[in-house]
């Protein structure tokens, strides 16, 4: 949840310039609040907010306080804005130091490009394995990654448009990652709920094979399992407490934290960071394609979907790997590729402010593409609302860029680079899932929505 | 050379009281680099203060004053003139908060002292507390610098979202108002000779 402290606010609202749903509410120059209801949780408020607690400003509560009703480690020494996200490192702390607990954790693409600028590591700098190891540091049983459940969410994904192209399914089809999105969509689109991918997210795909697959793998009783997801999102946490996310028969995902808050996790526990040697992250749910890694920026879900429904539809090697026409900043980008015999047609959508126009195209049956990607943060995972805040407005775009392009460098010296070529993904299919679309991923790995329009 | 100290000052009816101007501020001026805010160990102390009323949304800065009052009244001769600017030695200040008592803008400020994100201690003045005498926390006098050796000049400038801040160079500013007032006259001639 996000909220806005009425002490600091001072009412300039830049929160509502960027805010992409007008849930910012009040008057220039009083303090302003969140329409909890309208809100999508994007977080972009909480980093574009530059009102902070003053040391000089004797009129507001203490410092520690406000630590305490934003659920923060008492620890964290970084200056305090308005506009903040209610954290939860505590419960993780708690649950590291719970010794019945057998603790996974997952990192998303986007943390790995972000999480090194809070250690004084330039913006963008790229650190997957410095990551894992002070994930193990902290005392995590299992380090896990998002990425390969990107891997995944492509091979159903994929599979799923394919078989919506070919056997006449509702299109164009929109992809399910982002929890802002599908939030949106539920509360200002319902009627256009069936174009939605069936595919929960990754975060939700891995929490539902953590104390599935992971634990059989482990040999762990699944009630043991603790499954923590770091973000760079604010709006996770909300997706993970969504009351079907249960498909374990526990609930998938425990806690979610964000990188910021990893961070504070890190230096509360005294690790410099800095100076760890890079890691591996654990198999098998650790191991990840440069298909999956993409996810972290806009056009990165297309782009690894393509390269997977071209192989599997021509049943030959790819031509060009790196799709740039799906790359790229804010905004709407279409783009048609040729696949076989198909000519499929996608839209690209960064920046949830860009969405309803496309959508009224959508709903008068004028749209002319199959598959729609919408990321709600301006240009996907790297800029979201859990990442690194930069001090100064152009450091928060040199930041959007290099962290782009640290995700594009990630997968191009990835050892796999397509998501059905990942050793692990083809053995959870062949030992565990099944098929793709199949009745074990169709129970574990797909969900529903919930129209959600408020009363008028 | 008779240039008149430059000052930077706020225009009231762009400013939106974001405090952009402020934490920039506390950036170009924190003694270890900082880019994001997780980086920040240290409390954000800017050098120029917002002022919100119900009449005026803007934050004031020192004017870099032609007899600086700050500078006269110092017993310790801390704030002298380098390049136009009236600066602040802070190694030098002793802390007696006789400047904050001159300046008629309220741009000079006792801050906590910090070097490499540490704060820094009083040399010996210590304060007996339960635990025995603790060495006190130093204090110095801050003011404006207008950014002295920033590249792109001073930060609260650079970084408006609203261009409500700009540099006033005193002797241009005649020299504009001059041409500004020239101009209006030769428009209401014409209207008065047609």
């Amino acid at each position: 949840m996000i909220y806005i402290d009425q002490e600091l606010c001072t009412g300039c609202r830049s929160c509502a310039d960027v805010c992409p749903v007008d849930a910012i509410v009040g008057e220039f120059g009083q303090p302003q609040s969140v329409d909890q209801e309208l809100c999508v949780m994007c977080g972009q408020c909480v980093q574009v907010c530059s009102s902070y607690a003053s040391i000089l400003d004797e009129g507001i509560a203490p410092r520690e306080q406000k630590l305490a009703e934003r659920a923060m480690l008492p620890s964290v020494k970084e200056p305090l804005f308005a506009a903040y996200n209610q954290g939860k490192a505590l419960k993780v702390k708690e649950a590291l130091a719970d010794p019945d607990k057998y603790v996974m954790v997952q990192v998303a693409p986007a943390v790995r490009v972000a999480i090194a600028e809070e250690f004084g590591m330039p913006l963008g700098s790229l650190a997957p394995g410095q990551m894992a190891a002070a994930l193990r540091r902290l005392g995590f049983d299992r380090i896990y990654s998002t990425d390969f459940t990107a891997d995944l969410t492509i091979m159903e994904e994929g599979h799923e448009l394919i078989e919506r192209v070919t056997k006449g399914g509702t299109l164009p089809m929109f992809t399910s990652c982002c929890p802002a999105w599908v939030k949106y969509l539920e509360q200002t689109y319902p009627e256009l709920l069936p174009h939605l991918s069936s595919c929960k997210s990754p975060q939700q795909m891995a929490g539902a094979l953590f104390k599935t697959y992971g634990a059989k793998v482990d040999k762990v009783d699944p009630a043991k399992v603790y499954s923590v997801s770091v973000m760079p999102c604010t709006c996770k946490d909300f997706e993970a407490n969504r009351p079907e996310m249960k498909a374990s028969g526990h609930q998938d995902v425990d806690v979610v934290i964000t990188t910021r808050e990893l961070a504070h996790l890190i230096k509360d526990a005294g690790i410099d960071f800095a100076s760890l040697t890079e890691e591996e992250y654990d198999r098998p749910l650790g191991l990840y394609t440069g298909a999956g890694t993409i996810f972290g920026a806009t056009g990165g879900v297309m782009e690894a979907a393509l390269r997977t429904a071209y192989e599997v539809i021509t049943k030959k090697p790819i031509p060009e790997l790196d799709l740039e026409y799906v790359r790229g900043g804010e905004g709407v980008r279409y783009a048609t590729v040729q696949v076989g015999d198909l000519e499929l047609k996608v839209c690209v959508v960064s920046g949830l402010k860009h969405v309803a126009p496309v959508l009224e195209q959508v709903k008068a049956g004028t749209a002319d593409f199959h598959f729609m990607e919408v990321m709600t943060c301006p240009v996907g995972c790297v800029s979201g609302g859990g990442q690194p805040k930069a001090l100064l407005p152009k450091d928060r775009i040199c930041a959007r860029t290099a962290r782009t392009a640290s995700t594009y460098k990630h997968d191009g010296e990835l050892r796999h680079r397509k998501s059905h070529e990942n050793p692990d993904i083809k053995k959870i299919y062949k030992e565990f899932l099944g098929k793709p679309l199949g009745e074990q991923s169709h129970h574990l790995l797909h969900t529903t929505y919930t129209p959600r329009r408020r009363d008028a | 050379m008779c240039a008149l100290n430059a000052f930077v000052v706020a225009d009231p009816n762009k400013c939106i009281g974001c405090k952009v101007c402020e934490v920039a501020c506390a950036v170009v001026h924190s003694d270890v680099p900082v880019k994001t805010v997780g980086q920040m160990t240290t409390p954000i102390i800017p050098r120029l203060y917002l002022v919100k009323t119900a009449e005026v949304t803007m934050p004031v800065q020192c004017r870099h004053c032609e007899d600086a009052p700050c500078a006269n009244a110092c017993p310790v001769g801390a704030i002298t003139q380098r390049d136009g600017i009236i600066y602040v030695d802070q190694e030098a200040c002793v802390g007696c908060k006789t400047c904050m008592l001159a300046c008629p803008f309220g741009a000079m400020e006792m801050v906590p002292y910090y070097r490499n994100g540490e704060r820094v201690k009083q040399l010996r003045l210590t304060e007996e507390t339960g635990e025995g005498p603790v060495l006190q926390d130093a204090f110095v006098a801050s003011k404006c610098d207008r950014c002295i050796g920033v590249e792109g000049g001073p930060a609260c400038v650079a970084n408006c979202p609203k261009e409500a801040l700009r540099v006033v160079r005193p002797d241009e500013l005649r020299r504009t108002r001059n041409l500004e007032a020239a101009l209006a006259v030769l428009e209401s001639v014409k209207n008065v000779i047609g």
